[in-house]
């Protein structure tokens, strides 16, 4: 009862938000966009990207920008496009102080936080990751966008490839914990940054696995959308069964995006897994496995069969001759 | 009693032995990686994935070695099945597989100093050692070194090939395997073929 209550007013805040919020969906549905205000759209963002892309800092627009500043600033319209939140206005989240430049100070404080349209999924990511090994320390210094690039990613739902999921999903961690300067940044101070591939030494190709599999297919407890609990050492995967498998969870973590649209090619089972990848244990044909067993087993029956008539006769043989 | 002939020279019975153990352990490993199942492993994942992949460098290298050796004393003549009448041959061998050795006959080709082997032995032999070992060799080595492999194939995963052809190989040698084995106690007595393959000595 007492968690209930604890619950209860969270609850009501996430419905009463979500109800305000739900316009703000809808003006981002990829679906329900239409030609014109997409061209008004990158119209706008034009407008930004004449200065904040390799183009604008080669030929600013304006004189004596500071152009050592704007280099650290710069966003690629291409990856944007294809991100997330491509079919929107920079000015959506930069809504205050930067319409004009020089932007006005202070302007960094108001942009739009994810929580202003995405009010559900940021109590549950929140709840989640207060259980994570990234909270006890790192509480303050963590954010959605630390992980999440809100102008570069791309769910792992819309990105269909499952490798491109895992390069992107892999490179938000390996930032940090494949850098010591950028962890250091985070760490707290007396904290050394433990070697990746020393501490997977235990997981043979392990560099295959980067390429194939993500940081949190292991580190994360199995929920139906990714859980944001990051594990440590004690809860992580280390049962290799569990994804070289017929019964592989790779089909409901990084292959569960596919694994619904591609049913069964060439009668391979987890043949969702096929266009990218051979998982020994989970890349398996049932009618092969048959017939090579079949095949093993009718010549050690065959031999035995011989090998008994044999005897048999030989000691009718020396029966007979005796 | 019986004669006997001194048939094979100590580089052949060891090459043959330390080949049998590895084979063994790699069609046993090899299985257990394949038909993994976390109900009923018959080995533990990772320790059957690192000794496939010892075993199987050994075996490379081994097979290596085989060849060289084989070219380096000539024994490579004993896997060529000479005519003329090798089909005439291969059929008298079978029927004596398939009838005579349940009458007690004597083998049609016992071994000789020139001729180890009989011609449906030779052809086996020749198929698993030059085609089946290099197949599965190969493309074991490409599955432990996939950035080898094509990235792609025919719109799939390029490793996909590799690793059928791997199994396929693999179970058909463990078919000669069982077979060869099986074939050893048809000697003059059961142990003898076994013992040949021991001391170096044929009895016939
Ligand atoms: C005329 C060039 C120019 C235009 C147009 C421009 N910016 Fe900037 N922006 C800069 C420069 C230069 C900086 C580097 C820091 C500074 O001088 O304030 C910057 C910094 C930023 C920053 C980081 C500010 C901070 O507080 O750290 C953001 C965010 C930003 N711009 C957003 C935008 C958005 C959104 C637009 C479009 C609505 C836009 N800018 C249009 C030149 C421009
Ligand atoms: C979904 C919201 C959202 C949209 C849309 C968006 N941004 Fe941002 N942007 C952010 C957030 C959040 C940050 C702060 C990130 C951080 O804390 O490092 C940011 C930071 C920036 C920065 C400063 C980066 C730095 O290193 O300090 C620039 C420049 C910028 N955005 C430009 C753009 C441009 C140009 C567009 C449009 C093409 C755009 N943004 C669209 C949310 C957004
Ligand atoms: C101004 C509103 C707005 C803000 C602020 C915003 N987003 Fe979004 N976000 C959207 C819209 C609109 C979509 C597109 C939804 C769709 O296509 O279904 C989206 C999509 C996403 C998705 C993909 C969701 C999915 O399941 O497909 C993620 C992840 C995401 N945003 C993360 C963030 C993060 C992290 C932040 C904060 C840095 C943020 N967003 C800030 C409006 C926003
Ligand atoms: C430690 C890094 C990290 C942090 C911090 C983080 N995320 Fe994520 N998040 C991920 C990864 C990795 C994924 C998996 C990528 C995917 O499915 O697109 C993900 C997925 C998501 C998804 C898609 C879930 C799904 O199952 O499809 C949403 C929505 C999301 N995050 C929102 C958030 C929000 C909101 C925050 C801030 C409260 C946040 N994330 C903070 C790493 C992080
Ligand atoms: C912004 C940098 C950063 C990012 C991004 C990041 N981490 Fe971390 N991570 C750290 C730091 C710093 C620590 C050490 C925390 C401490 O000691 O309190 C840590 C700790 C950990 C630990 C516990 C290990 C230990 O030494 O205590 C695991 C496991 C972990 N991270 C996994 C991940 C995964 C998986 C992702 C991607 C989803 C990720 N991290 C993303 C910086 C990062
Ligand atoms: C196949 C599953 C698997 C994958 C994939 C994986 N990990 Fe791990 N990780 C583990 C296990 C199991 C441990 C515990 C190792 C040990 O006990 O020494 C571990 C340990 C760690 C640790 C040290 C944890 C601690 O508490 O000291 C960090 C940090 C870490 N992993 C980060 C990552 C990152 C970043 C990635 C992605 C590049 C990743 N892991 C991918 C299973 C995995
Ligand atoms: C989170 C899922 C996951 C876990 C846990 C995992 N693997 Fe893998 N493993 C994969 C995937 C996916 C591939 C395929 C990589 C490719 O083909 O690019 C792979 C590939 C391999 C390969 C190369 C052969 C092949 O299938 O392509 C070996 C060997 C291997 N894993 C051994 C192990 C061992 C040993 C363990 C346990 C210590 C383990 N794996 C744990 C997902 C996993």
């Amino acid at each position: 009862m007492t968690v209930l209550k604890e619950f209860l007013p969270k609850i009501w805040l996430l419905l009463a938000v979500f109800l305000v919020v739900s316009p703000a969906w809808a003006q981002g549905d990829a679906k329900s966009i239409n030609p014109e205000l997409l061209e008004k759209i990158r119209k706008s963002n034009a407008e930004c990207f004449a200065c904040h892309s390799e183009a604008g800092l080669k030929n600013p627009p304006l004189p004596g920008l500071d152009l050592a500043k704007l280099r650290e600033t710069i966003r690629d319209d291409e990856v944007f496009k294809n991100s997330n939140h491509g079919k929107m206005e920079c000015r959506q989240c930069h809504g205050q102080g930067y319409q004009a430049y020089p932007h006005a100070v202070g302007s960094k404080q108001l942009i739009s936080p994810c929580e202003q349209c995405h009010a559900v999924q940021v109590m549950k990511a929140e709840m989640q990751f207060d259980n994570s090994v990234h909270a006890k320390n790192l509480k303050d210094k963590f954010t959605c966008s630390t992980c999440h690039d809100p102008h570069v990613a791309l769910a792992a739902a819309k990105l269909g490839d499952p490798r491109k999921a895992a390069a992107q999903d892999n490179h938000m961690c390996l930032e940090c914990h494949n850098s010591d300067l950028t962890f250091a940044k985070y760490a707290p101070a007396d904290k050394k940054r433990p070697n990746i591939d020393k501490i997977h030494a235990w997981l043979p190709n392990t560099r295959l696995h980067w390429d194939a599999v993500r940081c949190v297919d292991c580190h994360t407890p199995v929920a139906k959308t990714l859980s944001h609990e990051i594990a440590n050492k004690d809860k992580a995967e280390r049962n290799c069964v569990t994804c070289h498998s017929t019964n592989t969870a790779l089909a409901t973590r990084l292959y569960r995006h596919v694994a619904k649209t591609e049913a069964n090619t060439y009668g391979f089972a987890n043949s969702a897994l096929l266009n990218s990848i051979y998982v020994v244990g989970a890349t398996r044909h049932p009618l092969l496995d048959w017939a090579m067993v079949g095949l093993v087993a009718a010549t050690v029956a065959g031999v035995l069969g011989h090998g008994l008539v044999r005897i048999i006769l030989a000691w009718r043989r020396n029966r007979s001759g005796r | 009693m019986s004669e006997r002939i001194y048939l094979l020279p100590v580089w052949i019975r060891a090459w043959h032995w330390c080949n049998a153990v590895l084979i063994l352990t790699l069609i046993v490993t090899g299985a257990s990686l394949h038909f993994s199942d976390p109900n009923l492993p018959l080995l533990e994942f990772s320790r059957a994935a690192s000794v496939h992949n010892v075993a199987g460098v050994a075996l490379a290298s081994l097979y290596g070695l085989f060849v060289v050796a084989n070219i380096v004393s000539g024994n490579w003549w004993q896997y060529v099945p000479k005519p003329p009448g090798i089909g005439h041959r291969c059929m008298v061998q079978a029927r004596y597989y398939a009838y005579g050795i349940f009458r007690g006959e004597s083998h049609p080709y016992p071994p000789t100093r020139e001729a180890n082997f009989n011609a449906l032995q030779a052809l086996v032999y020749w198929f698993v050692m030059y085609i089946l070992v290099p197949t599965v060799v190969a493309t074991g080595l490409v599955f432990m070194n996939p950035e080898i492999a094509p990235e792609r194939l025919f719109g799939l995963d390029g490793l996909l090939p590799v690793a059928v052809l791997h199994y396929l190989s693999g179970t058909i040698i463990t078919l000669f395997v069982v077979a060869h084995i099986y074939l050893g106690t048809t000697g003059v007595t059961v142990t003898s073929l076994f013992k040949m393959m021991i001391t170096g000595w044929h009895e016939h």
